[in-house]
């Protein structure tokens, strides 16, 4: 079969192009109107990271695998953006009926207008989201306009520092920083026009142009990415007289959540099917990867598929490898990023090797962010995925292995149980032991595995795909305007 | 798109009047409550609104339709997976909502089960579960599809055709809207084609040993029997 997916290609005027600049022209591409600051968040150009070299014991493993663990074949070019795809390529997945329903309900939004406000055009799950969404909504004649926040260093520092506080850290929130944030909300009221049907304001940082709703006709929803388990008091309370005049919150998990006076939605994060982290691969693609990093497929590969950050806990599942590893053998790929930009990344990636040791079989793969494709098949060559973190946001790879049918055993937290129903598509685990007991019974039993990865998949189509959250931006957009009534046809 | 007519050959008797198939679409809505150990779980189910116990019981049924044994409803579940009272997680999996046509009466069921329980075994009430059960609720919208029939083969046309949603609503939701103890296949077989034993046969078809294609095929398995015997 031919050669789908070139990691390597040829020097082009894209070549040098730093990557925020290929976002946007990404973005633009797909069909989304964005409107930048001038003074977003800074976006650093990525050095293509480098693994570096491990010593290996002895070992009866064929010198090409030793060679490829040594020096993985990792693509340093930033590859083309692929073409956004059209609403009828997800029929293949979804189905016409699905699809015909989503066209049903967009039919009686056509003309109607919608605002997304965000902070960042490029960077961040938020942009990747619009990305694939608001080409979508066009598409189905509900024109969708993309807008981003402008803000001084001061704001952003603002911004950053409410993140954090909201995730429960330290703050210290003074009259100086509410006014900075209100401040750049005005301005940003000012500058913006407020006329279409529906304004979707995505995360705390432009909470504030709510303030606008008395000027408009439209109705506003506030989207909210983040975790508000356990926010900053003060900040939450800062923030929350703004939340309460959206017409409508949206959470990505019910345990995200705080006690508003507005409807608050459920709004599960998605990923696309289409897109190169998730489509269909030729196995002789995937081969071609394993081949680059070493991977033997005649034994089983254990993979986990997350940045090298603690609370990922790479060294506990180097641990639980270790462990299903007197039994069974076996390999364990431990593949991510972050280990290149940023400090502590570096100091977790020599954590985990010198937890690996000389141990051949464990494979550390440092990848830049242009690896999609790689980590695709990553997740498709592997028996069993794990994500055993120890604290985590809603765990969008934990979908991807689901959605790739795998077994998947993960940690029971954040919003991980959502997507995984004990033992019917997927396993909990709350230990070290816990772990390498689930992936010994996964290995020794692959019917159970098949059966539960066949779940796992079909839990992902029903709930966490992009076409999924499509229908709910729909059926929220006609209940908020009154075109549809709860438990009634429309 | 209505399905053209066929010769009379091979038409089957025309209805009384045709089945529409609509399909149905929900938005989850986070409720106010939530319960950290069964005590709370038993005050919330006093206090939530009809649409979060429908939402654990009916609608839940519908998103894990692909699930053929172990799932019953989310009480039974968090009981299980977060509480590890299995007992009670097998009380409350026997539920079967086909029993119910009122939301009171299964809600009563739900407080009963649990209240009995924990009379039975007072610590496990207070004991914290590994995560707290969020009540949800479902804001359903009832979207028409272009499939209507006028005989048994459109009617098995549009069964074929029709999502998963589609056969969701007409054979499970259609109880709490019909309030009777049957589906709105079986009234239109039984009312509309004069066909009672089939309209009996295809309500007894169980839903939960089988997925929700399962249940279509098993329709699809009756419709066609008696096609092939008219």
């Amino acid at each position: 079969m031919e050669e789908k997916n070139p990691k390597h290609k040829v020097a082009s005027e894209e070549d040098t192009k730093q990557p925020r600049e290929q976002k946007k022209e990404q973005a633009a591409r797909a069909g989304a109107t964005v409107e930048e600051p001038e003074s977003g968040e800074a976006v650093s150009a990525v050095e293509p990271p480098a693994t570096k070299e491990r010593r290996f014991r002895q070992t009866d493993l064929p010198a090409h695998f030793i060679e490829r663990r040594r020096h993985p074949r990792i693509s340093t070019e930033q590859p083309p953006p692929p073409a956004p795809p059209r609403l009828d390529d997800y029929a293949a997945i979804i189905g016409q009926p699905e699809l015909d329903e989503i066209r049903f309900l967009a039919r009686h939004l056509r003309g109607k207008t919608v605002k997304m406000v965000n902070s960042t055009a490029v960077g961040g799950g938020v942009a990747e989201i619009l990305n694939r969404l608001i080409p979508l909504m066009n598409e189905l004649e509900i024109p969708t306009r993309w807008e981003v926040i402008t803000g001084g260093n001061d704001f952003f520092e603002v911004t950053k520092g409410f993140h954090n506080a909201l995730h429960g850290g330290d703050y210290n929130l003074t009259q100086q920083i509410r006014d900075i944030f209100m401040a750049y909300n005005d301005q940003n009221r000012q500058r913006m026009e407020f006329t279409e049907d529906l304004f979707v304001i995505h995360d705390p940082q432009p909470a504030g142009l709510v303030a606008s709703r008395t000027q408009t006709r439209g109705r506003w929803i506030w989207r909210c990415h983040i975790d508000l388990s356990n926010p900053h008091q003060g900040v939450w309370d800062f923030l929350k007289p703004m939340i309460e005049q959206y017409d409508a919150s949206i959470f990505s998990a019910p345990a995200f959540t705080r006690q508003l006076s507005i409807p608050q939605y459920l709004f599960y994060p998605s990923i696309d099917p289409l897109s190169e982290k998730n489509r269909e691969l030729p196995e002789e693609y995937v081969n071609k990867v394993c081949d680059d990093f070493g991977i033997d497929r005649s034994r089983p590969v254990i993979t986990q598929i997350s940045r090298f950050d603690r609370l990922k806990d790479p060294v506990g599942v180097i641990e639980a490898y270790k462990l299903v590893k007197k039994y069974l053998d076996c390999q364990l790929v431990l593949a991510g990023g972050g280990a290149t930009d940023d400090p502590e990344g570096a100091v977790v990636l020599q954590e985990v090797m010198d937890a690996a040791g000389d141990d051949p079989d464990v494979i550390i793969l440092n990848l830049p962010p242009w690896s999609a494709l790689e980590i695709n098949a990553l997740q498709r060559a592997s028996t069993v995925i794990v994500q055993k973190s120890l604290k985590e946001g809603f765990g969008l790879t934990v979908t991807e292995g689901l959605w790739k049918q795998k077994p998947v055993v993960a940690g029971a937290v954040g919003g991980i149980p959502t997507q995984i129903i004990h033992k019917l598509t997927g396993v909990l685990v709350h230990s070290v032991e816990g772990c390498a007991y689930q992936i010994r019974y996964l290995l020794t039993h692959p019917e159970f595995a098949a059966q539960m990865g066949k779940n796992g998949r079909e839990h992902a189509k029903e709930n966490f795909l992009i076409t999924v959250n499509l229908k709910r931006w729909l059926l929220l957009f006609q209940i908020l305007l009154g075109m549809a009534r709860p438990n009634d046809t429309i | 798109m209505v399905t053209a007519p066929q010769s009379p050959a091979t038409r089957s008797r025309w209805a009384r009047s045709p089945f529409y198939f609509n399909s149905a679409s929900h938005l989850h809505r986070i409720g106010r409550e939530r319960a950290a150990n069964l005590q709370e779980l038993v005050e919330a189910l006093r206090s939530c609104s009809e649409s979060s116990i429908f939402q654990h019981t009916f609608q839940t049924l519908e998103e894990h339709h692909f699930i053929k044994e172990g799932f019953s409803n989310d009480f039974s579940h968090w009981a299980f997976a977060a509480c590890n009272e299995v007992e009670l997680a097998e009380r409350l999996a026997a539920i079967d909502i086909r029993e119910f046509t009122s939301m009171a009466t299964l809600r009563e069921r739900l407080v009963h089960i649990i209240e009995n329980y924990l009379q039975k075994n007072p610590r496990a009430a207070l004991r914290t579960a590994m995560e707290p059960f969020y009540l949800m609720a479902s804001d359903l919208v009832v979207v028409p599809t272009p499939y209507v029939a006028r005989n048994l083969e459109e009617f098995a046309d549009g069964l074929r055709k029709v999502s998963i949603h589609a056969i969701y609503y007409h054979f499970i939701d259609a109880r709490l809207r019909l309030k009777l103890n049957t589906n709105d296949f079986s009234v239109w077989l039984e009312h509309d084609m004069d066909m009672a034993q089939a309209a009996d046969r295809l309500n007894r078809i169980d839903i939960y040993t089988s997925t929700l294609e399962g249940v279509r095929r098993s329709i699809l398995r009756i419709i066609e029997a008696e096609i092939a015997r008219a």
